[in-house]
């Protein structure tokens, strides 16, 4: 999870952990997800897009230059809700675009639905599922 | 005595006559300087000579919503000018009998700058009131499913109350954000090849489960098949899905709410009917208004923002919307929307091309 909102992290957290997901990894900064994803690879990153210095976008853009993270699927989960910020958001490769205020209750359905959308070609579905 | 010339070469607007003939018959100095030309070269010019002159620096901003040129009508246009990009409101009226034509160009680059940063404003404004919402409205959320322990039935209905508050915080947010979008001119269609009738299965789809919690019964009453028409389908869908909740706010339980569509020809129709309270005759030239929302309104959970975005998305398309009401029989809003594409030419004024 890149999100520099420590509440929201915690809802967030709280909304998924409600739903049986126990290991996520949180940070406050792109340049922080950047960095640790170099260790290991997640499911699925949830990515805010208004962070300062390297925004949501620009992350993400980094994440699918880089050939060992291109594959690791980027939902967006942002205040940016207009038409455009989600084409640009998608145009950028992402998974997913989801708005905020989120509701907890479906969080977790609605990151499964568009993974699965997403990944209906591919053999491997994220742990996330289960 | 001062001169007639004189006083309209003092003006601020830039000043057109054109004769009968299509022929320059005056020109202030405001829009020779413009044009780099004195008055006199233009004098007694073709219309189109002048018009094609001022193409190159003149793009209308938005279509003009005027038949011209027998009517009165007014637009924006953008004047580009080596480096400098300005705005002008652009009014056509016509001579009396018939005589020919005057265009007054008003420079609102001013306002156009004020307009733009209203908007920036508000659409900073409502990213960064979300975020603060998304912490209140997921906290409540978690409380209320349980998450967090046990709730006494006095917590439970507290919290009931500011989740339900939150949500409507967030639709007043994405209303106001919308309506500011359309005020300010930034609202882009995207235009396809659609079928009105599904456009409004899926409205009504969307608006059933607040439909069902009042047994309101949504039916569509359409002739076999409507013609295609240019629009956006998720703008219409939007424009529907208000009317449609709208309607169903307003009904008693168990009634029913019609989607009635028709065509003429040129336009397609669109009416939502409703057996509900109805609208005094008094607050019809209100009820489009922002923020006029009737004080039964408010007591549903409206933004008051509804039918003014309903009213701003029809005028994108080029449509028309009214209603017809009367107090305890229901209501009807109805919109028409034209076959021809909204981004279709109409006759240009500044183009470069003569006149139909």
């Amino acid at each position: 999870m890149v999100e520099d909102d420590a509440d929201i992290q915690k809802v967030i957290r709280m909304s998924l952990k409600m739903k049986g997901v126990s290991e996520i990894v949180v940070v406050d900064s792109g340049t922080e997800c950047i960095e640790k994803l170099g260790g290991f690879t997640p499911d699925v990153i949830l990515l805010d897009i208004m962070m300062p210095h390297v925004d949501g976008y620009e992350t993400c853009r980094r994440l699918k230059e880089n050939p060992a993270t291109r594959p690791i699927p980027v939902v967006f989960l942002t205040a940016r809700v207009q038409k455009a910020d989600r084409d640009r958001g998608m145009k950028l490769g992402a998974a997913g675009y989801l708005n905020k205020p989120f509701d907890p209750m479906t969080l977790h359905d609605q990151i499964v639905a568009v993974l699965t959308r997403h990944e209906s070609g591919e053999k491997r579905l994220p742990s996330l599922k289960k | 005595m001062i001169g007639e010339r004189s006083i309209l070469d003092s003006l601020g607007s830039g000043l057109i006559v054109l004769d009968a003939e299509e022929r320059v018959a005056f020109l202030n100095r405001t829009i020779a300087d413009m044009l780099h030309a004195s008055p006199e070269y233009w004098t007694g010019r073709p219309a189109t000579d002048l018009l094609a002159a001022m193409g190159h620096y003149a793009l209308p901003v938005a279509a003009p919503r005027f038949d011209w040129p027998d009517e009165f009508g007014s637009r924006e246009i953008e004047w580009r000018d080596a480096e400098t990009l300005r705005y002008f409101r652009e009014d056509s009226s016509p001579l009396a009998g018939k005589s020919g034509r005057v265009l007054a160009y008003h420079d609102i680059s001013h306002e156009k700058a004020v307009d733009r940063m209203k908007s920036e404003f508000i659409s900073v404004a409502s990213h960064e009131l979300r975020t603060p919402m998304t912490s209140i409205k997921g906290s409540v959320d978690l409380i209320l499913s349980g998450f967090a322990g046990e709730t006494s039935p006095e917590m439970q209905e507290l919290l009931e109350i500011a989740q339900k508050s939150c949500d409507r915080l967030v639709r007043l947010v994405n209303d106001i954000l919308d309506l500011s979008k359309i005020e300010s001119g930034q609202l882009k269609l995207n235009l396809e090849r659609i079928d009105l009738t599904d456009i409004a299965v899926r409205a009504i789809c969307s608006v059933k489960p607040l439909a069902d919690k009042t047994e309101v019964r949504l039916r569509v009453d359409r002739p076999t098949a409507l013609p295609i028409i240019d629009a956006d389908p998720d703008r219409i869908e939007q424009a529907i899905t208000n009317l449609l909740s709208n309607a169903v706010k307003f009904s008693p339980p168990q009634a029913e709410v019609v989607v009635e569509l028709s065509s003429d020809g040129s336009w397609v129709q669109c009416a939502v009917r409703d057996h509900g309270v109805g609208i005094a005759e008094k607050d019809l030239h209100r009820i489009f208004g922002k923020f006029q929302q009737l004080s039964e309104g408010r007591r549903r959970g409206g933004t008051g923002l509804g039918l003014a975005i309903t009213r701003g998305l029809v005028d994108e398309h080029r449509g028309s919307i009214w209603v017809e009401s009367r107090v305890g029989e229901g209501s009807r809003f109805v919109f028409r929307l034209p076959i021809v594409s909204p981004h279709a030419p109409n006759p240009p004024a500044l183009a470069g091309q003569s006149t139909q």
